[in-house]
């Protein structure tokens, strides 16, 4: 019994540790939260579902690495799914800016091909999936809408 | 004679209503389909935790969306809030209809049952089904943020029916295993 209690937290040390690593160097860096959720799912495997940090797996070992990322991706996600609509506007609109593209490409494309499907982490409750969906679906209708008129009346 | 009329035009109400959010319910956008049935497969039938229940009937987006003075914006605001909306009755239906399973298989394997208890426990349970059944013909009719306080109203009874059957069933084992002890 004491056995099994000091190896669970020799096995929850490092995950604590890679967990806090990831938020100090990694993720403070991005500027809001919708661009963690995006970065923290784009760390995941397509084929496998399994997450990847290469800087993360040489300090802290591939298990626990895995396990901080999957832990903060779930996180991140039920942040930005809890935001009020005209948060997650703002948020969005952050995020495009902080991108590189086009802002009007990028809305165009988000719409269309909805890649945020995919930050979607797994084991997630399925109504806060499809409300996060939903809810993009609506702030990216919303932010075209807003520079359609800023644009009309400018 | 003025009653039976009533009676017969409130069941035809009932029923477009019934179909009008069964309708809503098929004409979700693609996202409600066999991708999120798998995240389900994965996580097991749970209730939606109470702060995104709150959100999902929110005033403040509905505000927030009219203070735009979009007419298309409101009418894609409440088709994809009445689909969110009749999603989370569906899956609370189906989070109750599976604690109310495990505990029937509890309860019949324990020798110790009151009745009293049962009888109250089974109850609720019609309760909430028919809250359920109320909010699916509401959303419908009048849609989601129309529905906001019965559906809290819902919510929070699923979560205290959860909270007491798993407690009771806690206890049925418990007492299972003093008695296998003696």
């Amino acid at each position: 019994m004491k056995g099994a209690m000091v190896s669970a937290e020799v096995k929850l040390i490092p995950l604590q540790e890679a967990y806090d690593d990831l938020l100090n160097r990694s993720l403070s860096r991005i500027r809001c939260e919708l661009g963690r959720l995006i970065y923290l799912a784009s760390t995941r495997e397509y084929n496998t579902g399994n997450y990847y940090h290469e800087g993360l797996a040489s300090r802290f070992g591939p298990e626990a690495a895995q396990k901080a990322l999957e832990v903060a991706h779930r996180q991140a996600f039920y942040k930005v799914s809890a935001f009020s609509l005209e948060e997650l506007v703002q948020e969005l609109e952050r995020y495009l800016e902080s991108t590189k593209e086009d802002p009007q490409e990028c809305l165009r494309a988000w719409q269309k091909l909805e890649p945020y499907r995919i930050a979607i982490p797994t084991d997630v409750n399925v109504t806060v999936a499809r409300l996060f969906t939903s809810n993009l679906r609506l702030a990216l209708a919303i932010l075209r809408f807003r520079r359609q008129q800023n644009r009309l009346h400018p | 004679m003025t009653g039976a009329l009533i009676a017969a035009a409130a069941l035809v109400l009932l029923l477009l209503a019934w179909a009008r959010a069964d309708k809503a319910m098929r004409d979700l956008p693609s996202d409600s389909g066999e991708w999120l049935s798998g995240l389900e497969e994965d996580a097991g039938i749970s209730a939606c935790p109470p702060e995104f229940v709150s959100q999902i009937f929110s005033n403040d987006d509905q505000a927030y969306v009219l203070g735009l003075n979009s007419r298309e914006l409101e009418r894609q605001f409440r088709h994809e809030r009445n689909g969110v909306a009749l999603l989370w009755v569906q899956q609370t239906s189906a989070a109750v209809q599976q604690i109310m399973r495990q505990h029937v298989e509890a309860s019949r394997r324990s020798r110790d049952i009151e009745i009293m208890m049962e009888a109250r426990i089974l109850l609720q349970y019609a309760r909430l089904r028919a809250a359920c059944a109320l909010l699916f013909v509401g959303i419908g009719l009048a849609g989601a943020e129309e529905v906001r306080s019965m559906a809290l109203y819902t919510d929070g009874l699923t979560q205290r029916i959860g909270q007491v059957l798993r407690e009771f069933d806690a206890g049925l084992r418990e007492r299972e295993m003093k008695n296998a002890m003696r």
